[in-house]
């Protein structure tokens, strides 16, 4: 005779699932592309929410799932932080179908940021070519808010086409501000463009940029070899490289395996690592 | 605490019954011509006899489909919640393979989920009897010892031995009418365990260092690693029937009224086409392992090279699973590891 074992109290072991999120109000939303939404978004719980500019959280909607995303807003302003959320499938399009008073569900900070002690004192090159630039803007706001902390700041920016840029009022700041030296390129530019057309390494003709330079990279795969060929032109170790990778990450806490590179686990090890760790990972790029 | 104990035949069906009316008893029973663990309601269905179960007895803890947080409108809230257990008639193979999930389930990230359920866990290891017809766990990791468990059962002559080893296992002596195990019983048990080690139909004929200096070597050679995936279906069955995978996919569903649910992890299986693939700008998809090779490959560089380190073994315990779960045959790590080992050495 089968016996009935099974137990319907809490666990009284006090410990807490890794997989129990926060909830986050959406304060402000707006959508820069076609296909982007950006968030401003505040803990509910009023706990503190501390993070370093590079590392991710998973963001979701209960009933649909959660997405990896790069915090895209300083530490340095705190009390709100922003996430960019491209709408690419199901929990995305969940997550972008949500607004302002709407709550998202927010795990994290996961992961090793941008590796702020570094770069400290030293000039500073930032890649950022599409929605890569999220991440990067976190890095951007915690630069430009210590200034005098770190050496030159340049940062190059590169989108497909001119609908794709994003931050437009970023940029209109960047582009004006004697801190940061700002560059931005299309890959195609439409009628009303003026500025630089090309992909992003064609940038690297207009800067004069130096080997001791620390660089970190974000952006599409395809994107990272040849922006290091420049880099490798110039003779900037890499070292001194740092990249940004994107991968599947189902639990962001180094269990569930899918953001596996090798041994290396993205979302624990990373997301951020250097070339010279990741050139040696055959499944890295 | 570490103590032995003799028990007759019938006297260890009445441990068991006694067992089993206390808690939650997992043991190998049959099914259909193969063995499972699976809830116990009465000693008469326990097979200490099995050679090996089809799927590993880390399901106790971290099983195939467990919800892991539920929702409503305005809450959330977390499911761990552990049952009072007895793991009963564990293989040795099967201990390692739990060390290992023990070990990396709490690292970095101590996963509450599995441990839970873990810690409310009696394991009562047992020898093996009969060896499964691909098994090779004579030759495997043989360097590492299985660790975590309270209490080792071993047949001997007309009874059992009952080693234990932690508090935990002790506690259970109290079910039965034991007495203490005789030198000569205790040495008998030692005899039968050492006797089976051998014995395996498979076996590897070299070094863990050597095995996994060699086969991360290989990673470059496509070739190779074509021509030993070239029959792969991606069907992840080694995944699924393996003791040390615990890869697992994150999924969430709603209840009828449309406003609860529950968010449910299940086991995810790195040979399937989507496992690494990430859905990009106008729904298009980059796959980090888009072919077969590559995620056969990844598989054995994780239960040959990669976690080594970390596990003082391989991520493999030798219990011949999955070459007997593999559609195409082509899973079974022995063929697999001396086949490199032949090409390279």
């Amino acid at each position: 005779m089968s016996q009935d074992h099974t137990n319907d109290h809490e666990c009284q072991c006090g410990h807490e699932s890794l997989f129990l999120p926060r909830q986050a109000k959406i304060l402000h939303a707006s959508q820069p592309t076609a296909s982007e939404k950006h968030f401003t978004l505040q803990m509910i719980d009023g706990q503190p929410f501390e993070f370093e500019p590079g590392q991710i959280l998973e963001v979701g909607v209960m009933g649909y799932g959660e997405i990896p995303i790069g915090i895209a807003s300083s530490p340095t302003r705190p009390g709100t932080f922003d996430i960019v959320v491209r709408t690419v499938g199901r929990v995305t399009t969940a997550i972008n179908t949500k607004d302002v008073g709407d709550t998202l569900t927010v795990r994290g900070p996961l992961g090793h940021g941008f590796p702020i002690d570094k770069l400290r004192g030293k000039d500073v090159l930032i890649v950022a070519g599409g929605i890569g630039l999220c991440p990067t803007r976190s890095l951007i706001q915690y630069i430009m808010d210590n200034r005098e902390d770190f050496g030159r700041l340049v940062l190059f920016y590169g989108a497909r086409d001119p609908l794709q840029l994003l931050f437009t009022e970023d940029r209109v700041q960047w582009r004006a501000s004697k801190v940061v030296e700002y560059h931005e390129t299309v890959d195609r530019a439409d009628v009303h463009w003026t500025g630089n057309v090309g992909v992003i390494p064609t940038l690297f003709q207009k800067v004069q940029i130096a080997p001791e330079t620390r660089v970190v990279i974000c952006g599409p795969p395809v994107m990272f070899r040849y922006v290091i060929a420049e880099l490798d032109a110039i003779g900037i170790s890499r070292e001194n490289v740092y990249v940004d990778l994107e991968r599947r990450m189902k639990c962001g806490v180094g269990k569930c395996g899918h953001c596996q590179i090798n041994d290396k686990y993205v979302c624990i090890d990373g997301p951020v690592f250097t070339y010279a760790e990741i050139e040696s990972l055959e499944e890295a790029i | 605490m570490a103590a032995a104990y003799f028990v007759d035949e019938p006297g260890l069906r009445a441990f068991v019954d006694a067992l089993a009316g206390s808690r939650r008893v997992v043991a190998p029973v049959a099914k259909r011509g193969k063995f499972e663990f699976g809830e116990l309601s009465s000693a008469n269905e326990l097979r200490l006899d099995y050679d090996v179960t089809i799927l590993p007895p880390k399901k106790v803890f971290f099983p195939p489909v467990q919800p892991i947080v539920r929702f409503s409108e305005d809450e959330v809230s977390s499911c761990t919640c552990a049952v009072d257990t007895v793991l009963l008639g564990v293989h040795f193979y099967d201990v390692k393979a739990i060390d290992q999930l023990d070990y990396l389930m709490r690292e970095n990230n101590a996963d509450w989920d599995y441990l839970c359920q873990r810690e409310a866990t009696t394991i009562v290891a047992s020898n093996i009897q009969a060896v499964s017809p691909r098994a090779f766990w004579d030759s495997v990791g043989t360097n590492v010892e299985p660790q975590g468990h309270d209490a080792f059962l071993t047949k001997i002559g007309d009874g059992y031995v009952l080693e234990t080893r932690t508090e935990k296992g002790e506690a259970l002596v109290s079910y039965g009418s034991f007495r203490e195990a005789m030198p000569a019983e205790v040495e008998e048990a030692r005899a039968v365990n050492d006797a089976v080690m051998g014995t395996c139909p498979e076996r590897l004929e070299y070094t863990t260092d050597e095995i996994a200096e060699h086969i991360r070597d290989s990673f470059g050679d496509e070739k190779l690693w074509d021509e030993l995936a070239e029959r792969c279906f991606s069907c992840g069955s080694c995944n699924t029937v393996c003791p040390t995978c615990y890869c697992f996919d994150v999924i969430d569903s709603w209840n009828l009224d449309q406003k609860s649910g529950t968010r449910t992890r299940y086991w995810d299986s790195c040979l399937t086409r989507e496992f690494a693939a990430v859905t990009g700008a106008g729904g298009s998809k980059e796959n980090f392992r888009e072919h077969h090779s590559s995620r056969f490959r990844h598989r054995f560089m994780r239960k040959t090279t990669y976690l080594n380190e970390k596990l003082g073994g391989p991520a493999c315990v030798g219990c011949g699973r999955c070459s007997q779960a593999c559609t195409a045959d082509i899973a079974d790590p022995v063929r697999v590891i001396n086949t490199i080992m032949e090409r390279t050495s």
